[in-house]
């Protein structure tokens, strides 16, 4: 009986969306903080270009400035003009949770972009759009692997990890998705030690340069991001020391240049562009009833020295 | 007709005014340009105009007090996040454990009792060295910040307390909550500068300090006491957002006080002291406030909004020159 009401429900969802495909959705986004680095910015223009594209949708492009104020009265001004679905992009993932729980309660899908809501506010989002961090940290442990491999050190080679700011998913995610996948793929190689480099070049390049003193055979240094990687590189070049494999989890233009000098190996390319667009793309699919998945991710490839030919250079 | 009345009169009535050339201008724009089917006059849009314009607007009120005494506080951003902090810190205290939703009234007064502290210790330093208030603030600005950077580093501070959330967004009498304590504050503070002689003191000091000290107004106690009633305030505004919010970053709050002097300044209050009206300030933060929703309306972005409320400012200002010299009749221009 129950499984025959919600057949019911699904069909005649089903046959109301197929119906409104025909109008426009009308579509809210309130983004964190546009301007303040060019990955947001890049982000916009290609929400906005993504959004012009597509006949069935009418965008109304918002920014918070960074203000957890601003974007809550922005939420409430979207939920007030009924649009049909918001894409937030959150300034704060738990100041916003009681502003995204009215937007569900009036009825109105919620769709989180880039970094997730914490977790007491999911039951008020129809979807996440963004990277996955578990897969960037595992890919960066094959990219990795496979150069120790080509190198034909996959046996004794020992690695340095230098991590995210403690505390932040993100973080937490990235080094996770690389220490589980290691041992996997290269069980010889050993990771010696990790170090929070708290997002920051300098703190780093100072990780790297203790890590130095401390062990004298490095044969790869594992980071969070490309801007922790470069200041780990470094502390490399200030040392003389030569043949160590740099590897990131998010590349950066600072990443992408000491690519090809030749200096760093290999990173995550996460572009602004796919970003925006996977984020517009989800509400479209909430909207027509498809099955989205709650995590909906967004590929985000290996760049290595390689293979950067088909990459541009990152914005960011 | 009495030089000046025309002015005065153009004054006070100027901000209600340039509001209501606001609605039409949205009104109107807003038919063209918007993607909302919904007029920008609508009922629901109003209501939350005044909602949204609690935070700046509740400091406003301690702010125009404190200009109308000739002095200014720069630390109410600062003092905003610190009080949002101990709020929501102290939700979660072992100690308040066995309170239960009992520990929301009990926060909510740490949290008011931090803005007076902080405000009394404003007002103490600016009594006792009698360093101009806006050097002595400047410093308290950037130290009470440094203070919320210590507590938590840039980790956000949060909890998020249901309880505390459904009652922020209760609706009394199509009202929000946040409205009600706006209007009561504007009421409480009309009062205050209206009907009392602290009040009309203050007026007086701003007005004139050394005639104020010969007529044997106490005025270093005086301005403390305004110094605590903003610090109050500023508390009381992070407690109705932050009650609806749940968690506060370390740089919430920074440039509030600007956004605060600006709104007193649009409703006419004079930085050099001695004039004011909390009514017309009322005027300047719904101005404000209908600003930034307006202009989002039509779909301008954010740098444009603030672009366009510093140029209002400028030629408000400017606006204001002109009309005093006009009006007092002591120069030709």
């Amino acid at each position: 009986m129950k499984l025959r009401t919600a057949l019911a429900v699904t069909v005649a969802t089903a046959a109301l969306s197929g119906a409104a495909t025909a109008e426009t959705y009308k579509i809210g986004i309130t983004q964190n903080n546009v301007g303040v680095d060019s990955y947001q910015t890049t982000y916009e223009k290609a929400f906005i270009a993504a959004a012009e594209a597509n006949a069935n949708v009418e965008t109304v492009v918002l920014d918070a400035g960074g203000d957890v104020a601003r974007q809550i009265a922005q939420m409430e001004d979207l939920i007030q003009q009924e649009v049909d679905a918001i894409i937030i992009w959150p300034t704060n993932g738990e100041a916003v949770i009681p502003a995204v729980r009215k937007a569900q309660q009036a009825g109105i899908p919620v769709i989180v972009t880039n970094s997730n809501i914490a977790e007491q506010g999911f039951d008020f989002v129809a979807s996440f759009s963004g990277p996955d961090n578990i897969t960037q940290g595992a890919r960066s442990a094959e990219i990795m692997c496979e150069k120790f491999t080509e190198m034909g050190i996959q046996d004794e080679a020992q690695i340095v990890q230098i991590s995210g700011q403690p505390g932040y998913t993100t973080a937490i995610e990235r080094a996770k998705g690389f220490e589980d996948r290691l041992p996997e793929v290269c069980p010889n190689v050993t990771l010696m030690e990790t170090q929070p480099g708290d997002w920051n070049r300098e703190k780093s390049q100072k990780v790297m340069e203790a890590f130095l003193v401390k062990y004298d055979d490095i044969d790869g240094v594992y980071a969070g991001d490309d801007n922790m990687g470069v200041g780990a590189l470094n502390a490399a070049k200030a040392a003389g020391r030569e043949g160590i494999i740099f590897v990131g989890a998010t590349n950066f233009a600072v990443g992408y240049e000491a690519m090809e000098r030749g200096e760093y190996w290999g990173s995550i390319y996460q572009s602004p562009v796919d970003d925006a667009e996977a984020a517009l793309q989800t509400a479209i699919d909430v909207l027509d009833g498809k099955d989205v998945p709650f995590l909906n991710y967004f590929d985000t490839p290996k760049i290595t020295q390689d293979n950067m030919g088909d990459f541009t250079k990152p914005v960011f | 007709m009495q030089p000046g009345t025309l002015s005065s009169f153009l004054k006070r009535g100027a901000i209600w005014g340039f509001i209501l050339l606001e609605l039409i201008f949205f009104t109107v724009a807003g038919e063209f340009l918007s993607l909302s089917d919904k007029a920008f006059m609508d009922v629901d849009n109003m209501l939350l105009l005044f909602k949204q314009s609690a935070p700046i607007g509740i400091i406003a009120m301690g702010m125009t007090i404190i200009m109308i005494n000739g002095n200014i506080d720069l630390s109410v951003g600062a003092t905003y996040a610190i009080s949002a902090i101990v709020l929501l810190d102290s939700l979660t205290w072992p100690i308040f454990g066995s309170l239960g939703d009992w520990v929301i009234p009990v926060s909510w007064a740490l949290a008011l009792l931090t803005g007076v502290v902080l405000g009394a210790l404003n007002g103490l330093i600016v009594w006792k060295t009698g360093v101009d208030a806006f050097i002595v603030t400047l410093g308290s600005m950037l130290g009470y910040r440094g203070l919320v950077f210590m507590y938590n580093g840039e980790q956000p501070t949060s909890h998020l307390n249901w309880t505390l959330v459904d009652f922020a967004e209760a609706q009394f009498l199509g009202l929000h909550t946040a409205t009600w304590f706006l209007l009561v504050v504007t009421a409480a503070i009309s009062f205050l500068m209206n009907r009392t002689v602290h009040g009309r003191n203050a007026y007086a000091i701003g007005d004139n300090r050394e005639a104020a000290v010969n007529a044997g107004i106490r005025v270093g106690p005086h301005m403390m006491i305004n110094f605590m009633i903003i610090g109050f305030l500023a508390a009381l505004s992070a407690v109705v957002f932050y009650s609806e919010s749940g968690s506060v970053n370390p740089n919430d709050g920074s440039l509030y006080e600007l956004w605060v002097i600006t709104a007193v300044v649009l409703g006419g209050t004079k930085l050099t002291g001695g004039a004011g009206s909390i009514l017309s300030t009322f005027g300047g933060v719904l101005a404000i406030q209908l600003l930034r929703k307006g202009l989002a309306h039509i779909g301008a972005d954010t740098e444009t909004v603030n672009l366009v409320i510093g140029l209002i400012l400028i030629a408000v200002l400017f606006l204001d020159r002109q009309l005093n010299i006009k009006g007092k009749e002591e120069l030709k221009i």
